[in-house]
C-alpha cells in the first residue's frame, strides 16, 4: 500500500475509533470514579490529534525529512522546512503512560545502558533496540536537534542517537540563566547556533527556508502556547474546571505539533469547552475542598491513582510547574522577528533558570490560582528539574505557610516507586492540609 | 614502592593559608574547566574541591536528594562545615546538571558568606564556542575587578596566561612520562593533582623533582588506561598495582582531560578560551562518542595499555552514556574494558576488588 493509501486508511480508523470513543464518553461508559470528573469531552479528538501525527510518521511520502528534536529546542526552523518532527520525550511519555517504560528501559539495560541515566533515555533506546512502541513505527531521522535549555542530559542522548544512526546531531547550546538576566553574548551565541543549524538544516532538506513560512509558523506557535495558557488560567476559578492530570494528557501537541494549524484548532476548542465547564460549575474534581500546585513532570504510570487518592478528599490538582512552561513564553515569540526572538524565547524556560526563580514562579502560581498546598515530585531521573526542591518545599512551608510535600519517584521508570509508601505520605499530607 | 622521596606536597587547607597570609585571595573552585589564570591575574589562588571524600554528609542532604553525586554532595557538605572557610570566593563551573544544581542552590538557597561566581562552559564547538567562551572570559574579568579593585592590564594577564600553559606544559611532561617515573601510583596521582591548589611556582618545582626521579626498571603489572572523573578513591590505585596492573594514561577529567595545549592568540581571554576548549575530548563538554572513543583508542596506542578502566561516580550521567559504545568501540580493537562505580563517601568494597582482580587475571 502506497504510503498516501496507508494514511487515507489509517485516518480513517482513528476517526473510527474517536467517533466510537465520544460516543462512549457521551453514554459514560468508560469513566468509573466517584471523585473525579470525567475527562474533557474532546479527549477523544485530543488522541486523535497525537494519533494522527504518529500515523503522518509512518506513512511520510516518499524523500520528506525527518528530524528528531528535543522538547526545548527551536522545532519551528525545522517545520517551516518541511521536516516531519519527532520529539523522542514524548514518545517516552508514551510509553510511560502506555506503561510499556519499565519493559524498554530494561532493554537499554540489557545492552549497558545504567539505571542511573533518565529513564526517558531509557525509554526510548528502548524502543530502538526493540522496535517496539505504542505508536507502530517511529521513523528514523535525517536530522537530530538538540538544545541545553531543558537539562544536559539530552547532550549524551543526542550523540548517542547520532552516533547510532549516523546523521548530523545541531546543537543549541543556551547557557543557564543562574539568578539573572540572560547576557547579551549569550543571547548573540544561542542566535549565531540557530543560523548556523538553519544552513545545516536547508543543505539537509534541499531546500531554503522561506521566511514568511518560518513567521507563519512562529506565529502559529506564539498562538497555541497562547490558548494553552488561556486554557491554564481558567483553573483561576473554582472549582478548577481542568485538572492538571488533564492538561499532563492534553500538553502533547504544544509540544511535538507547536506551529500546526490543527494544534491552534484543537486548543481553540479545548477553551471553549473548559469555560463552557466553568459556567456549568463542573469541577475537575467533585465538592472541590483544596487546590494544589504539582512540580516537576508526572508520574506517567501513576497520573489517575494519585489523582483518585487525592480527588477522594476533595483535592483538585489544579496548577503544574511543567506544564505552566509551555505557555509563560508566549510572548516572547515575535513571529517578525524569528531568530532573534527564538534566541531569547529557548534561553528561558523554567528549566534553564535558577532554583530560586523556580520558588518565584511557585509563588506566584499559588497566589494566582489560590493554592492550599504543594506537591514537589522529587523526579529521580530529572535531576534539573528536582535539585533545589528542598529548599523550595521548605520556603514554601517557612515563609508562606503552604504546606508542601515532596514525593520521590520517577516519571517513567515504576520500578522506583514505591506505592504504598507514597499512599502513606499522601495520607499525612491530607491531614495536614485539614481537609 | 620506589627508594626515593618526593619533596612533601604540602595539604590544600595549608596552602590556601598561606597564600592569604601573604596578603592573596583564595578561590574554592568547583569542577572541572575553569580559567586558572585569570584568577592568578588577580591574584586569587584557586583551589580545586572535587568532593573531598569522606565528608559527613548530613549537612549536606538537608539540600539535595540521595540521587546526586558524591562529588557535589561531599562540596556542599563541605562547605557547610566549615571546609571552604579559608576561601573568599566560590567559582562553579558548568559541568553537569548536578553541578549546574548546586551553583543555582549556593546562589538562590545556600548563600555562603563567600562571592559566588558561576561561569558557562560552552558545548558548541568551533569559533562559536570560542567567541562566547572569551566573552564570559571578560565578563568573569570585569567582575572580578569589581570585586577586587584590581585592574590587571591585558599584557599582565596574557603573562599570567603564558606562565600557567608552562606550568600546564609540565604536567602534560609526567603524564607522557609517567612510565619512566619512579614513582607508585598513588605517589603519581599525588603529584599530577598538586596541581589542582599549589602555585605555579611550586607546583613546576615539584613536577621538576618528580621528573627528576627515573625509574632503572621497566614497571611490572598489565597496561591499563583509567578513564573518568577523578581517581578516588585512592585504594582503587593501590589496588590496581596490588593485583597486577598498572595505569599507563589516562582519561579522568580531573587529570588527563585537562591536559590543554597553549592558545594562540594575543588576546588574553581569547587565548584562554582557545586553550580551554581545546583539551581532550570530555563527556562534560559533551565531546561526540567518536572523538572519545578515537582518544581512547590513541592513548592506548601511544602506551600499550591493554585495557581501560571505567571509574566511574554513582549517578555520574555525563560518564554513563557513552559506556556501550566505548565498550564496544575498545573491543574492536582488541582492548577490553571494566567498568567500576565508587562513592567517594565507601570504602572501596569486596565485591569491586574482586571484579578488577578477575578483569586482570583474564588480561594476564
Amino acid at each position: 500500500m502506497s504510503p498516501g493509501l496507508a494514511r487515507l486508511a489509517g485516518n480513517a480508523a482513528l476517526r473510527f475509533g474517536r467517533q466510537r470513543a465520544e460516543a462512549r464518553a457521551r453514554r459514560g461508559a468508560d469513566w468509573r470514579s466517584d471523585f473525579l470528573a470525567p475527562p474533557l469531552r474532546l479527549a477523544p479528538r485530543g488522541k486523535e490529534l497525537v494519533a494522527r501525527h504518529w500515523l503522518e510518521g509512518r506513512t511520510l511520502e516518499r524523500g520528506r525529512k525527518v528530524a528528531w528534536v528535543t522538547s526545548g529546542a527551536p522545532a519551528e526552523v525545522l517545520k517551516a522546512l518541511g521536516y516531519f518532527v519527532v520529539y523522542p520525550e514524548n514518545h517516552g511519555a508514551i510509553c510511560g503512560a502506555a506503561r510499556m517504560a519499565v519493559d524498554l528501559c530494561s532493554r537499554a539495560e540489557d545492552a549497558g545502558y545504567s539505571r542511573d541515566l533518565c529513564s526517558y533515555v531509557r525509554t526510548d533506546l528502548g524502543t530502538l533496540r526493540s522496535g517496539r512502541t505504542p505508536v507502530g513505527r517511529v521513523p528514523p531521522p535525517d536530522l537530530l536537534l538538540a538544545c541545553t535549555n531543558i537539562c544536559q542530559t539530552v547532550l549524551g542522548w543526542y550523540r548517542v542517537l547520532a552516533h547510532h544512526f549516523r546523521v548530523p546531531l545541531l546543537l543549541i547550546d543556551t547557557p543557564f540563566l543562574y539568578n539573572e538576566d540572560a547576557s547579551q553574548h549569550a543571547v548573540a551565541y544561542v542566535r549565531r547556533q540557530i543560523e548556523q543549524a538553519v544552513s545545516v538544516a536547508e543543505r539537509i532538506a534541499g531546500e531554503s527556508l522561506d521566511e514568511s513560512r518560518l513567521r507563519e509558523t512562529g506565529r502559529l506557535s506564539r498562538l497555541a502556547s497562547h490558548l494553552w495558557m488561556e486554557i491554564m488560567r481558567c483553573n483561576v476559578h473554582r472549582p478548577a474546571p481542568i485538572s492538571v492530570i488533564d492538561q499532563f494528557t492534553h500538553m502533547a501537541p504544544v509540544v511535538e505539533m507547536r506551529g500546526d494549524p490543527a494544534t491552534v484548532d484543537f486548543y481553540a476548542a479545548v477553551l471553549l469547552e473548559v469555560q463552557g465547564r466553568i459556567a456549568s460549575g463542573t469541577g475537575a474534581v467533585h465538592r472541590e475542598r483544596k487546590r494544589l500546585l504539582w512540580d516537576n513532570l508526572p508520574i506517567w504510570y501513576a497520573l489517575r491513582s494519585v489523582a483518585e487518592r487525592l480527588g477522594e478528599h476533595g483535592i483538585a490538582l489544579a496548577a503544574s510547574t511543567y506544564t505552566n512552561a509551555w505557555g509563560e513564553l508566549a510572548d516572547l515569540i515575535d513571529p517578525d522577528e524569528p531568530f532573534e526572538s527564538m534566541a531569547r524565547t529557548y534561553l528561558y524556560p523554567i528549566l534553564n533558570r535558577g532554583a530560586g526563580h523556580k520558588l518565584a514562579t511557585m509563588r506566584a502560581m499559588i497566589e494566582t490560582y489560590a493554592l492550599d498546598g504543594v506537591i514537589l515530585h522529587s523526579d529521580r531521573s530529572c535531576k534539573p528539574y528536582s535539585i533545589g526542591q528542598l529548599d523550595q518545599r521548605d520556603h514554601l512551608i517557612r515563609d508562606l505557610g503552604t504546606p508542601a510535600l515532596l514525593l520521590e519517584a520517577d516519571h517513567n521508570d515504576a520500578r522506583v516507586y514505591a506505592e504504598e509508601q507514597v499512599a502513606g505520605r499522601l495520607d499525612a499530607f491530607v491531614e495536614m492540609l485539614e481537609v | 614502592m620506589t627508594d626515593h622521596a618526593l619533596p612533601v606536597i604540602p595539604r590544600r587547607s595549608e596552602v590556601a593559608r598561606a597564600h592569604r597570609r601573604a596578603g592573596g585571595r583564595v578561590a574554592a573552585v568547583l569542577p572541572i574547566h575553569y580559567p586558572r589564570a585569570l584568577l592568578r591575574a588577580f591574584d586569587i589562588l584557586s583551589i580545586e574541591v572535587w568532593g573531598p571524600p569522606g565528608v559527613d554528609t548530613g549537612r549536606g542532604m538537608t539540600h539535595l536528594q540521595p540521587y546526586v553525586c558524591s562529588i557535589v554532595r561531599n562540596a556542599l557538605a563541605f562547605l557547610e562545615n566549615g571546609g571552604l572557610d579559608v576561601a573568599d570566593l566560590l567559582l562553579v563551573p558548568h559541568a553537569c546538571d548536578s553541578l549546574q544544581g548546586l551553583g543555582s542552590l549556593l546562589l538562590d538557597f545556600v548563600r555562603p558568606r563567600h562571592l559566588v561566581l558561576p561561569f558557562y562552559l560552552p558545548r558548541a564547538d568551533g569559533a562559536q564556542g570560542r567567541e562566547f567562551l572569551s566573552e564570559e572570559l571578560r565578563a568573569l574579568r570585569g567582575r572580578l575587578e569589581q570585586e577586587t579593585g584590581r585592574s590587571p592590564s591585558d599584557g599582565d594577564l596574557l603573562e599570567a596566561v603564558r606562565r600557567e600553559e608552562a606550568a600546564d606544559g609540565c604536567l602534560a611532561r609526567l603524564h607522557a612520562e609517567r612510565e619512566s617515573l619512579a614513582l607508585d601510583e598513588v605517589e603519581f596521582y599525588r603529584l599530577v593533582r598538586a596541581r589542582e591548589f599549589l602555585p605555579l611556582e611550586d607546583f613546576t618545582r615539584l613536577a621538576n623533582a618528580g621528573l627528576a626521579l627515573r625509574r632503572r626498571e621497566g614497571r611490572p603489572g598489565i597496561p591499563l588506561i583509567l578513564s573518568g572523573i577523578v581517581p578516588e578513591p585512592m585504594d582503587v590505585l593501590r589496588a590496581i598495582g596490588d593485583l597486577g596492573g598498572r595505569v599507563v594514561a589516562d582519561d579522568l577529567a580531573a587529570c588527563g582531560r585537562r591536559l590543554y595545549p597553549p592558545g594562540g592568540s594575543e588576546e588574553p581571554c581569547a587565548r584562554l578560551a582557545e586553550s580551554l576548549l581545546a583539551g581532550p575530548p570530555d563527556s562534560t563538554r559533551g565531546a561526540s562518542v567518536e572523538d572519545r572513543l578515537r582518544h581512547l583508542r590513541a592513548l592506548a596506542g601511544r602506551t600499550g595499555a591493554a585495557g581501560v578502566v571505567f571509574l566511574g561516580v554513582k549517578f555520574c550521567e555525563p560518564e554513563l552514556f557513552y559506556l556501550p559504545q566505548l565498550r564496544d568501540g575498545l573491543l574492536q580493537a582488541g582492548l577490553r574494558s571494566l567498568v567500576l562505580e565508587v562513592d567517594l563517601n565507601d570504602p572501596l568494597s569486596r565485591q569491586t576488588l574482586t571484579r578488577l582482580e578477575a578483569f586482570l587475571e583474564m588480561m594476564a
